[in-house]
This record gives C-alpha cells, sequence and structure tokens, in this order.
C-alpha cells in the first residue's frame, strides 16, 4: 500500500451510501459491512483510495450500499478480476468479497489459483452455508443429509472440508472472523488489507431465513478468539487444527500468517526494481528493439 | 509475377521449420519476398507436416498448391506429396534406395521431374557430426541449387552459433559440404529465381503472431494473460518471451475464464491489458463479454480461429468465428468486431482497437485465424510514428476529477451513450462498476424508466460507432482504389469480390495474376465487421456485372451478415471449409471461371435482391 498523505482522516460517514440495506433482518452482512467500514477507516483509508470487488449472492447485493470503487461482477468470479485489478495498480488495496456458494463450487478453481498464485489481495469470504439469493439451495459447504430448497432429502454429495482444502494449497494468511463480533472481524479484517499475499478470511454468517443450525445463537455460544487464548498464527499445524475442527468449539480470530512468501507480483521477474504501476505505464512503446533479430 | 515455391514435408520434429525458416530468411537478406506456410498436426513427435515458402521478387504473399522443388525429409514425403510437384519440378530426398512405384515413374516422366538422391547418412558419419546436423546440409545444398551466394547462408548460420565455436566450425564444414555436392544422375542442377529488389533485404520475416504482439507492446499494453489454445498460443508465448524488455506482467492463466477476468479487472482499473484465444475458449471467455458491456468496461479480445465445432482441427485455419464474435454472450449491447488480414494490420490495429475500447467504453474483438498466425510474412518496417493512443473520455486531471460526481459515471444522458470514465484510486467521487442493471452512479436500480434509460445509453454508442468505422477497402486489378473516384466514374465492374482476413491478401495475389490483365475486377475487403458497414457495397454491388463472396467457412458468414444489415443477398460464393487457406492457383481458377461466364452473359446482368433501401 502506498498511501498519500492526508490532510484530514477518513470517516465511517465518507462510506456511507444513499442506498437502503435490502438484506433479512438478522442477516450476518450487516455486521460484517459494519466492520469492513471499521477497518478501512481505521487503515486511514479513503473511499477514493480503495477497490471493493463483489462476486454474486446476499454479500454482493452489498456493493452499492457503501462507497468507494466498486465492482459486482459474474458468479463465481470475483477472486480473478479482482487479482487483474490489483496487478494492474499495486497502490490500491483491493478486496474480494464472494459468498460460500460462488467460492466453493462455481469459482473454485478461482479460489484454488488465488491461494496458490498468492496474489496481493484480500478475499473475504461471506459463509452462511447456502445459497441464499436464490432461495436457500445447498452449498458445498452445506452439510450432507440437510433437506434444502431443490435437495428435499438432502444432498446426496459429501460435505466439502473447505478449510482443509485451504491448508493443502499452502495459504500465507488464513482468519475467521463471526459476524456477531463486529470488533473481532475489524481486527481480522485490518490485518488481512495489510498482509503481504491472499489474505482468506472467513466470515461465519448468520442466514436467519434459510440457515436454522448455524443461527447467530449457535455461533455465538461457540466461537471464541484464539488469538486472545494465545494462538500463534505462525503454528501452521496448531493453525490447521484450530480452522478444521469447528464441531465444539470455534476457532476465530488470526489463525495462520506468513510473510516470508512473496507474493504473485513480486515473483514477477520482470517487474523487479520497478516504482511505476502498470496503470501509469500506458502509452506507445518504440518497439523496433525487439524486431531486430527478424530482420 | 514470377513465383518460385519449394516445400519441405517430413514428420513433425524432424526439423522442417528450422530448413524453412533459414532458406526464408537467407532469401530475404539476399532481395526475395518469402511467404511462408506451415501445415501440422496437432501433435508433438511424428506425423506429416510441411513448410512451404512461396518466392517472388515481387510482394507475394499466398500459397500455390503446386511447387518447383519438394525437399522430403522421410519416405512419407514421397508417398504424399509427389503429385503437387509442377512442369520440369525437383525432387529432393534422404531415402536410400528409394523406388517409385509404377505410377509416380509415369508422373515423373510426364512431368519431367528431377530426382535427386541426397546422400545424407554418408555425408554425416564422413564429418563426425550428428544427426541434428543434416538439416544445415540439407539448407547448403538447397542453397546451391537455388543459386545464393554461400557467404549469406554461412553468416545466417554464424548468428546462431556465434558464442560456441566448436559447433559453429562443424555446422560450416557442413554447409560447404552440402553445398558442393553435385548429383552424380542430375549433374548440378538450378532453380531460376527471378533478379533480387534490394529492398526486401531490410523487411522484417514476420508471422501474424508476431505482428499482432509487437502491435500490442507498441499500443501500451502492460498485462497480458492467457491460456494456451492453438492458434492463439504463438501470440501467448512471443509476449511472455519479451517480459523481461517490455517489463510486461504476463499471466498463464488456470484457463480462459479466468485470464478474461484478469484482463477485465485490469482494464477497471486503467491499464491496457490483452488477452487471445480461440473457439471454445472464447465460448468460456462470453460471460465476461456481457460483463464489460454491462460495466461499460474497455476491453479487447483477439479470436484466433480455427475450424470447428469442439476442438475441430487444431492447426489449421479457418473464418468460422465472425458469428462467434458478433452474436455470442448474454444480452443486447454495443460491440466491435475487426479482423485483422495479415502482418501489416495484426501489428496497426492493436492500438486500433484499444483506442476504440477506450472511445466507446466497449469490447473490441480481434479476429485472426491459424494461417495470419502462423504463415511468415516478408514485411516492410512498422511506421512507429503514426498510431496514436486515444482513451476516450477517461479523466485524469486532478482539477476536472475534482468535479466529478458519482452519477457521472453512467449519465444515460451522455452524449453518444460514452459517459465519463475514471479510475480506482482517483481522488474522486466513487461509484459502483455494476454487473446488475444500475443507475447512474452504479447503483441497482430495476425501475422501468432507468432499465430504458440505462440499455438506450449502452446501445446508442452502436450509432457513433457504426458511423465512425472506416469504410471497406477497395481495390481494383490488385491496386487500392478510391471508392468515391469509382463509384462517380460509373465504370462497369466484370466481378466484385468480397472477402476478409487472411482472403484478402491471396485475393490481391490474384488479382496481379497475368491471367486476370485486363480484367476489371473490384476486390472489398472487410477489416471492420461490426457493425457493418454496407453503403460502399450496395453503390458498387449496382455496377457489377457479377458479385462474388469469398470466405473461409460454410455458411458465408459475412454474406449472412450483409443481407442482415441491407438485404444483398450474394448466391454466388467461393467458400472452403476444409481448414486449408484460399491457395493462390485455386482461387485463381474460381475467379477465372467467374470471369468467362461474365463475359458470356455480357447481355444478362445478375439482379440483387433488395429487402431494404441502401442507405
Amino acid at each position: 500500500m502506498n498511501i498519500a498523505l492526508q490532510t484530514r482522516p477518513p470517516t465511517i460517514s465518507e462510506y456511507y451510501s444513499e442506498t437502503k440495506c435490502i438484506w433479512c433482518d438478522g442477516c450476518g452482512n450487516y455486521g460484517i459491512w459494519t466492520a469492513v467500514k471499521y477497518a478501512l477507516v481505521e487503515l486511514n483509508l479513503h473511499p477514493w483510495q480503495v477497490c471493493l470487488c463483489y462476486d454474486v449472492g446476499c454479500h454482493g447485493n452489498g456493493s452499492d450500499k457503501i462507497e468507494g470503487y466498486r465492482f459486482h461482477g459474474l458468479h463465481g468470479r470475483v477472486i480473478p478480476f479482482a487479482a487483474g485489478a490489483k496487478l494492474a495498480n499495486m497502490k490500491v488495496p483491493v478486496i474480494a468479497f464472494g459468498g460460500d456458494g460462488a467460492t466453493f463450487s462455481e469459482g473454485i478453481g478461482h479460489l484454488i489459483h488465488g491461494v496458490r498464485s498468492n496474489y496481493p489481495i484480500t478475499f473475504v469470504l461471506h459463509n452462511n452455508t447456502n445459497y441464499g439469493l436464490t432461495t436457500g439451495q445447498a452449498s458445498s459447504l452445506t452439510p450432507q443429509g440437510q433437506p434444502m430448497n431443490t435437495s428435499p432429502n438432502g444432498i446426496p454429495e459429501q460435505t466439502l472440508a473447505s478449510m482443509d482444502l485451504i491448508f493443502s494449497l499452502n495459504p500465507t494468511f488464513v482468519a475467521r472472523g463471526f459476524s456477531g463480533d463486529i470488533k473481532l472481524m475489524t481486527r481480522i479484517l485490518k490485518a488481512a488489507i495489510q498482509h503481504r499475499g491472499f489474505a482468506f478470511v472467513e466470515m461465519l454468517q448468520a442466514c436467519p431465513t434459510y440457515n436454522h443450525l448455524a443461527t447467530h445463537e449457535y455461533l455465538l455460544d461457540r466461537y471464541f478468539d484464539a488469538n486472545a487464548d494465545g494462538h500463534d498464527p505462525g503454528n501452521l499445524q496448531q493453525a490447521r487444527a484450530l480452522a478444521t475442527q469447528a464441531q465444539d468449539r470455534i476457532a476465530c480470530g488470526i489463525l495462520y500468517q506468513r510473510e516470508d512468501l512473496p507474493h504473485f507480483y513480486d515473483r514477477l521477474i520482470p517487474r523487479q526494481g520497478l516504482e511505476t504501476t502498470c496503470v501509469e505505464e500506458v502509452r506507445r512503446y518504440d518497439v523496433s528493439e525487439y524486431w531486430k533479430k527478424l530482420v | 509475377m514470377p513465383r518460385i515455391s519449394l516445400k519441405i514435408v517430413g514428420a513433425s520434429g524432424q526439423g522442417i521449420n528450422s530448413i524453412g525458416a533459414i532458406i526464408a530468411k537467407g532469401l530475404k537478406r539476399s532481395g526475395y519476398c518469402v511467404f511462408g506456410y506451415r501445415e501440422y498436426p496437432s501433435l508433438i513427435k511424428g506425423g506429416h507436416a510441411s513448410y512451404q515458402l512461396d518466392v517472388s521478387n515481387e510482394p507475394i504473399c499466398s500459397t500455390e498448391t503446386k511447387v518447383n522443388v519438394l525437399v522430403a525429409l522421410n519416405h512419407h514425403g514421397l508417398e504424399l506429396n509427389m503429385e503437387e510437384l509442377k512442369q520440369g519440378g525437383i525432387v529432393l530426398h534422404v531415402t536410400p534406395g528409394w523406388q517409385f512405384p509404377e505410377h509416380h515413374r509415369k508422373l515423373i516422366a510426364e512431368r519431367s521431374l528431377r530426382v535427386i538422391y541426397f546422400p545424407v547418412d554418408d555425408m554425416l558419419s564422413r564429418l563426425g557430426a550428428r544427426a541434428i546436423l543434416s538439416n544445415v546440409l540439407l539448407t547448403a545444398f538447397v542453397w546451391s541449387m537455388l543459386d545464393q551466394d554461400i557467404d549469406v547462408l554461412k553468416s545466417l548460420v554464424g548468428e546462431t552459433f556465434a558464442k560456441k565455436k566448436g559447433l559453429l566450425e562443424l555446422n560450416m564444414r557442413c554447409i560447404d559440404e552440402g553445398y558442393s555436392f553435385v548429383d552424380s544422375e542430375q549433374g548440378a542442377t538450378a532453380v531460376a529465381l527471378p533478379p533480387p529488389d534490394k529492398s526486401f533485404a531490410s523487411h522484417l520475416l514476420i508471422t501474424g503472431s508476431q505482428a499482432m504482439g509487437l502491435g500490442a507492446v507498441h499500443a501500451g499494453v502492460r498485462l497480458y494473460a492467457g491460456y494456451p489454445m492453438t492458434p492463439s498460443s504463438p501470440l501467448l508465448s512471443f509476449i511472455a518471451e519479451l517480459e523481461n524488455k517490455t517489463h510486461m506482467v504476463v499471466k498463464q492463466a488456470e484457463d480462459e475464464i479466468t485470464a478474461a477476468q484478469i484482463v477485465s479487472g485490469a482494464m477497471y482499473m486503467g491499464t491496457r491489458a490483452l488477452t487471445a484465444t480461440s473457439g471454445v475458449g472464447f465460448d468460456l471467455m462470453s460471460e465476461t463479454l456481457s460483463l464489460n458491456a454491462m460495466i461499460e468496461n474497455p476491453t479487447v479480445f483477439v479470436l484466433a480461429q480455427r475450424p470447428g465445432p469442439a476442438t475441430g482441427l487444431p492447426t489449421w485455419t479457418a473464418q468460422g468465428g465472425l458469428l462467434q464474435a458478433t452474436s455470442c454472450s448474454a444480452g443486447e449491447f454495443t460491440r466491435c468486431v475487426i479482423s485483422v488480414s495479415n502482418s501489416q494490420d495484426a501489428f496497426d490495429l492493436m492500438p486500433v482497437a484499444f483506442n476504440l475500447a477506450e472511445q466507446y467504453q466497449i469490447s473490441v474483438i480481434v479476429l485472426t485465424d491459424k494461417q495470419i498466425a502462423e504463415a511468415l510474412y516478408t514485411q516492410r518496417p512498422y511506421d512507429l510514428e503514426k498510431a496514436e493512443i486515444d482513451r476516450g473520455r477517461l479523466v485524469v486531471d486532478p482539477e476536472k476529477l475534482k468535479l466529478l460526481k458519482s452519477s457521472d459515471r453512467f449519465d444515460p444522458h451522455a452524449q453518444g451513450g460514452v459517459s465519463f470514465r475514471w479510475l480506482p484510486g482517483s481522488d474522486a467521487a466513487t461509484y459502483c462498476a455494476q454487473g446488475d442493471e444500475h443507475n447512474s452512479t452504479g447503483a441497482v436500480d430495476e425501475s422501468s424508466l432507468n432499465a430504458k434509460l440505462q440499455m438506450e445509453k449502452r446501445l446508442r454508442k452502436f450509432d457513433g460507432l457504426k458511423a465512425r468505422l472506416p469504410a471497406p477497402h477497395l481495390s481494383i486489378g490488385g491496386r487500392s482504389a478510391e471508392m468515391t473516384d469509382w463509384l462517380d466514374a460509373g465504370d462497369e465492374i466484370e466481378l466484385l469480390a468480397i472477402g476478409w482476413g487472411s482472403t484478402g491478401d491471396v485475393f490481391q495475389d490474384v488479382m496481379r495474376s497475368d491471367e486476370l490483365r485486363g480484367w476489371k475486377i473490384a476486390y472489398l475487403h472487410y477489416t471492420y465487421l461490426w457493425p457493418l458497414r454496407t453503403q460502399e457495397l450496395q453503390g458498387l454491388a449496382k455496377r457489377a456485372k457479377r458479385i462474388v463472396l469469398v470466405e473461409q467457412n460454410y455458411q458465408g458468414q459475412l454474406g449472412m451478415l450483409i443481407r442482415m444489415e441491407c438485404g444483398l443477398d450474394i448466391p454466388d460464393k467461393i467458400f472452403k471449409y476444409d481448414g486449408r487457406p484460399f491457395f493462390y492457383d485455386e482461387l485463381l481458377s474460381s475467379v477465372m471461371e467467374r470471369c468467362a461466364c461474365a463475359s458470356e452473359n455480357e447481355a444478362n446482368l445478375p439482379g440483387f435482391e433488395y429487402a431494404g433501401s441502401s442507405s
């Protein structure tokens, strides 16, 4: 991040949008939405300094409920779009948001390659374990056997072990928040945005309309701040155990982080030593040097 | 125009391309125009492949089906390619003790072919050289047959091995040995080339893909994302080879969807970014095309055509992607489809495509095909001064940025439907690039009035774009002609042909042929295919005795668009859809047939039906 000096610090009200919120009462999106604004303000970022990219789903309907340079794209595709945006201008923090449906079904390939590529972006997973916006179908994170819209007998497929998958990809940042704890989410998001590399942030999110199992109260009873309990994010083995074992107590906080690995852009040999961004470099180029060997 | 053709055949991976490339470069440096054409199957080793060079001392940009020299690196060539030899042609082969079957012996006698066995294995063992050097021996012998200066070849090969002294010496001995070989039966054999024209010596030998890559860099493209698929892969390779010099971001994506999204994100942020693919790869990109239409994000996609459906003929050519480019993807929106035709406009059209994309905030699809992508052109060095970088209504001035309102971004009343655009990170009011129908700020708005206004905003660009796109290019008898001169003169056209893409160059060669001298043949070449301008065509059609559509697809896709846009139906068609490009002699005979018919039916002018009035 390269933030220009400000005469006035940013305020929460700068992120205020005239567009009315349309989420269900009790939706976890309200909490996440609020935490995002807090995190950006606390990082001293004005709306014009950030790029927020939204996938399709209930969370994506938040794209016009906040200020900032925003993008609301196609289902499952937010990670590559956000990565392209970031690679073009490394000076702008890019945060991508996606639901569990988009991220672990339609866009799972993008997620895998996003983590593997270690793009320098933040990815926030809105996990309510179902497709809310299309009226409550099972996602690949819905518990097997749970009756849902279009699967009255429960889904026959196994539930995807999402955190096992993430940890198999050699991630550099894994965190988990809960939509009922704005303070915790704000702390996580600030660390994620400042992280060098691909920050995977799972937000466990209540869906009062379609998820009657992992409700706000259910999550409230089980979640805890692992960092407050003394968990060291540098401990891979413990991080993986905390991330994957979420049956009785659900570990939240910054579960895993390493910053010794260069991110995608830092690994690009042609970009090393360059101060400019791709956006700043658009001009007409003399290419005669490149055709010499063709004469 | 004098033309000599030389074809090297053998198994893929045997070195056909290296022989072809070095002879091509040597001839160009000696003052010849060379056009190289490759045929190969979709595999790495084995299979029958060829590299043909058509050579002249005048501009040449097509391939003949008949050749003067056949170089067969294995016996399959002797089995498969003998019919392609011209009268008096030369067959050079390396298969010891080869016995031609009866029908080939007859052919050799009828066409007075000269067959030369080149004892490459004996030479290699005499020189103590490895098998890979057989290509150098053969090249040197061909070079002597073409009666070319041995030093030109030595300096060419020397450039490759300049840093490896031992190898260099061995290569030079191979050149001497191959060059001085004389077949005991045929004696000294020479292929007469016309006198050289030294102006070709400074030209480039370049493929369409390399030309397009240079054009992209010239146009200010700073990020390239792609997924390998023939015939778009050579562009990705070329851009990647240059990355340490251009300092571009190059990403081999996990699929075409990703490539398209990365490029779209990068364009949204404000750089110039490019991707390329083919056929079904473009199907995967098409959802992103629709997205960019809704968020009015300028983007450029290269669609390198090959025959389909499905993976079709992966390493062959076609013009079957025109309707895919003009019609694919959800919703109604303004897009621009243009096609490159050769190495000149593969370069020139890249800045044009990006300018159009940014001026109208639309996607531009640039068509190319396997023929252009992989053919070898003799190309005059490019003019690096003529292209301009025009970013349309992009606002970057800090003072102007301060004045912007969020509602300026998608203002439905913007002139021509093109509203201000400014980039993330700019100190200004922000907006949402919204994939749902939205109001002027990018907030979702499903109201009837808004839906109507925004649809009209996006589609209004079409009219402005259509009015601004250049007219199709007219040439008469192989020379460029001013459309107005021709239309005003009231001359009658004996044959009007219409084509696009790689067809154009072949047609130019055909029109310059001696056989067609004196005929009033007009060729109308479309580069800007969508929106489609038809007024010039309609005017010319009225003066033409006969009109023919020339395309490399089954349905006559340009013809379908022409009929859709202006009602003009062109029943006479010269089509090809076998994966091969139009060959010079083949297209020439198709055109001559029509000329003959035109003169027979002088009295009966064909009538063309118009569904609409000409505009």
